[in-house]
């Protein structure tokens, strides 16, 4: 701008300049030619004079400066010429100051030279006589003069050009300067020119539009983040490229990176093939997921693409841990497969007996065994369907069932009398040592953990094995204690035993009998009373339970 | 120009992740077809093996045309050259990977002796496959060089296998061809384990621009 300013001040007084030198030079050539014109009459009248009293004699001796004088008779011919050979010249009727002095008795005329170099001024007077006398003056051009005055114009433009461009670069600065100082970050607060200010004006109130603009941008981004950084599921935003544009913790725990793989390609930070294919769907924008095993969890991605304005720009990945809810999937479909199992068997024996009756292939005497064959299975089958309703109540979380204070003590030795029967015939041999112990529960439960814990101790026994069973009183409440010598539990399968129908000895439960329902109903009922059940094992040697109730309130 | 470059080069980089992703896709395949006695995992190894030798052709012309139409320099021509090689290595891994898969049938018919420590060898052998892939993605210097080291891990469980092996010929001769079939596996793995070290080789070479150690040459 600066420049622009100062290179159109500078061609303005360039051009105004030279525009008054010639203007002036063309007045004053002017005003020069009038004045040699007054004079050359002047010189006419006197040199007339001259010839009227002395006659031709005037002309000998005569030397005139810078004048030409010729004497023309009244026919046009040359009489006498002061620089030329008067007898040689023409005739010079037909110069126009000669029949203007013939006519009126005085005449004058310019004519250029040949060359336009030179001009010459004309005045003629015509003597009383008839005889002209016409005196001439040799008068530079404009063009002549100006070659003349070559010098001192170049000089004169040359220091008018030199002040010319000093002022205007001052002044353009000048100019400028204010506009160069303008402070935009307070557009309202600046001096300077009252032209601006519209423009200060829209600038601050844009200045200020943006700012509210970018504390929204910043609200919402933060609430995004916040709400991103706080939830369990992994979100991770893409372009279409596959650059990571966002990740949240959830996410960057997942894949075991940080906040710097930000702006780096997906595969870069998970290169399964799984994760690949799932966001190849991208390009043909539909929302697709799928569950992918990842760092020993199961985890259900979900890639949905995000459009604008129907264009493609980029996805979100979206991944759920769903470990827990596949696994008590699974469970529930073991559990649903293993219950069809359990009771299709007793039913088979049933049906098959009933058959045998009703065709009437079974002697009389043996029908006795078959009846109670039947009926044992029909017992084995309401055991378990108890079993099965105990479970799923317990699973309900058993609302309503009644909380009293029970004394363990005397329900273990209530339940190692009822199943006294049993020991006796296992050849096994029950104890009940403790305390009278207080526990708040609900009696049925506590009942079933007792009665299963004792009744697993006597079945998976050896002969002439014992079994004991101890209450008391310990730090943390009460103790239960089922411990027995029989085949015990191989340490891996610790965990498994507490599942629904999971048999350690397959082969041994048929001819135990039992629901495989036991211990799961002893973890469910132990669950809903706050205990803790701690198992203690070695093979061969036995099995002990614990578990730790807390104790009853004052 | 240089901006497409550079997106030619990151291009290069997430194919060569792709195919080190087959790579382990496929050792896992076959050390898990190994370990869990399964020759449905073994039948997915082949179709892999196609898909890594056409990787190897697309990213070994790209690496070509970038070097003719770039005229890459210094750390540039570092990266391209390093990927050429590499592809070769991750390219041989995949064919070895398809060998163990072609042996699985006649060794999964038996019980693995307890002993023969063939199933921690696979797993090291993956774990050293894994982190020199990991070590091209991060460009780290570190895990490649932890790579390399652990070269002579395997090595040592090559070594363990065979004498164990020995042995089981000299109790039971007849064992000799299963003998001899788990020892092929075994010297895949190990030659599995001097190809992820040559990978490492290679991001090590691209990164700081010295061969850190040298490659075992096939």
């Amino acid at each position: 701008m600066t420049k622009r300013i100062f290179r159109s001040i500078c061609l303005v007084a360039i051009a105004v300049f030279l525009a008054s030198v010639v203007l002036f030079l063309g007045v004053l050539y002017d005003y020069f030619g009038n004045v040699q014109q007054k004079g050359l009459k002047t010189q006419t009248e006197l040199a007339a004079q001259g010839v009227q009293t002395v006659g031709e004699e005037y002309f000998e001796g005569l030397s005139p400066k810078g004048y030409r004088i010729s004497w023309i008779s009244a026919d046009g011919s040359v009489l006498y010429d002061s620089e030329a050979d008067f007898s040689e010249m023409e005739n010079h009727l037909a110069r126009e100051e000669i029949k203007e002095a013939l006519a009126s008795g005085y005449g004058e005329s310019s004519r250029y030279s040949v060359t336009l170099m030179e001009r010459t001024l004309y005045s003629a007077k015509r003597l009383p006589d008839g005889t002209i006398l016409r005196l001439s003056v040799a008068q530079s051009t404009l063009l002549t003069l100006m070659l003349g005055m070559m010098q001192p114009i170049l000089l004169i433009i040359a220091i008018a050009v030199g002040i010319s461009f000093w002022l205007a670069h001052r002044l353009s600065k000048n100019i400028t300067a204010p506009l160069n100082q303008l402070n935009l970050d307070d557009p309202l607060n600046n001096e300077g020119y009252d032209e601006l200010s519209p423009l200060l004006r829209r600038i601050d109130a844009q200045q200020r539009q943006i700012r509210r603009q970018e504390k929204e941008l910043r609200q919402k981004r933060e609430e995004f983040e916040a709400v991103a950084e706080n939830m369990a599921e992994g979100i991770l935003l893409l372009n279409t490229k596959g650059m990571i544009l966002e990740i949240n913790r959830a996410a960057e725990n997942l894949f075991g990176t940080t906040h710097s793989c930000i702006g780096k390609h997906i595969l870069a930070v998970n290169r399964s093939m799984e994760i690949s294919e799932l966001l190849s769907g991208i390009e043909k924008g539909v929302r697709t997921e799928k569950i992918i095993d990842l760092n020993g969890g199961k985890y259900q991605f979900a890639v949905s693409p995000v459009k604008e304005s129907g264009n493609l720009s980029g996805a979100v990945l979206l991944m759920l841990d769903v470990t827990e809810k596949e696994q008590a999937e699974q469970m529930r479909r073991e559990f649903t497969a293993n219950v069809s199992h359990e009771l299709k068997t007793p039913l088979h024996t049933i049906a098959g007996c009933a058959e045998l009756l009703e065709n009437g292939m079974v002697r009389p005497e043996d029908r006795a065994r078959f009846y109670s064959q039947i009926r044992g299975e029909a017992g084995r089958m309401i055991a378990l369907v108890e079993d099965i309703i105990r479970l799923s109540h317990l699973d309900e979380g058993a609302d309503d069932m009644k909380r009293e204070r029970v004394d363990l003590y005397e329900l273990a030795v209530e339940t190692a009398g009822s199943l006294s029967g049993e020991a006796e015939s296992a050849g096994v041999s029950v104890g009940v040592d403790g305390e009278s112990a207080m526990v708040d529960g609900i009696p049925q439960l506590l009942e079933s953990i007792v009665y299963n814990l004792t009744d697993n101790a006597i079945k998976y026994n050896r002969q002439g094995g014992t079994v004991k069973v101890s209450v008391g009183h310990c730090p943390e409440g009460v103790r239960l204690l089922v411990s027995d010598t029989g085949i015990g539990i191989p340490k891996e399968l610790w965990e498994r035993i507490f599942e629904r129908f999971y048999r350690v000895d397959k082969s041994r439960s048929k001819e135990l009998g039992g629901t495989g329902l036991g211990l799961s109903i002893v973890k469910h009922a132990a669950g809903l009373h706050d205990a803790k059940i701690e198992l203690q094992s070695a093979e061969g040697e036995g099995t002990t339970v614990t578990v730790v109730f807390p104790a009853a309130k004052e | 120009m240089r901006t497409r470059f550079d997106e030619q080069l990151n291009t290069l980089g997430q194919e060569l992740i792709r195919m080190g992703a087959l790579c382990e896709k496929m050792i896992s395949l076959a050390a898990s077809a190994l370990i869990q006695r399964d020759d449905a995992l073994a039948a997915k190894i082949s179709p892999l093996d196609q898909e890594i030798d056409e990787k190897e052709r697309q990213i070994e012309s790209m690496c070509l045309r970038l070097l003719l139409q770039q005229q890459p320099v210094a750390r540039d021509l570092r990266q391209i050259s390093a990927a050429l090689k590499m592809v070769t290595d991750m390219e041989r891994i995949g064919d070895q990977a398809e060998d163990v898969a072609e042996i699985l049938p006649f060794l999964n018919g038996r019980t693995l002796p307890e002993h023969i420590q063939i199933r921690e060898m696979a797993k090291a052998t993956i774990r050293m496959v894994t982190d020199s892939v990991d070590a091209f993605v991060k460009q780290d210097t570190s895990i490649a060089e932890a790579v390399i080291a652990s070269d002579d891990i395997v090595d040592d469980y090559f070594i363990e296998i065979k004498n164990s092996l020995i042995s089981l010929i000299a109790q039971n001769p007849n064992e000799g061809e299963y003998a001899l079939d788990l020892l092929m596996v075994a010297k895949y793995f190990e030659r599995i384990g001097d190809h992820a070290v040559n990978i490492a080789g290679w991001v090590l070479f691209s990164v700081t621009g010295e061969k850190g150690v040298q490659p075992p040459t096939d």
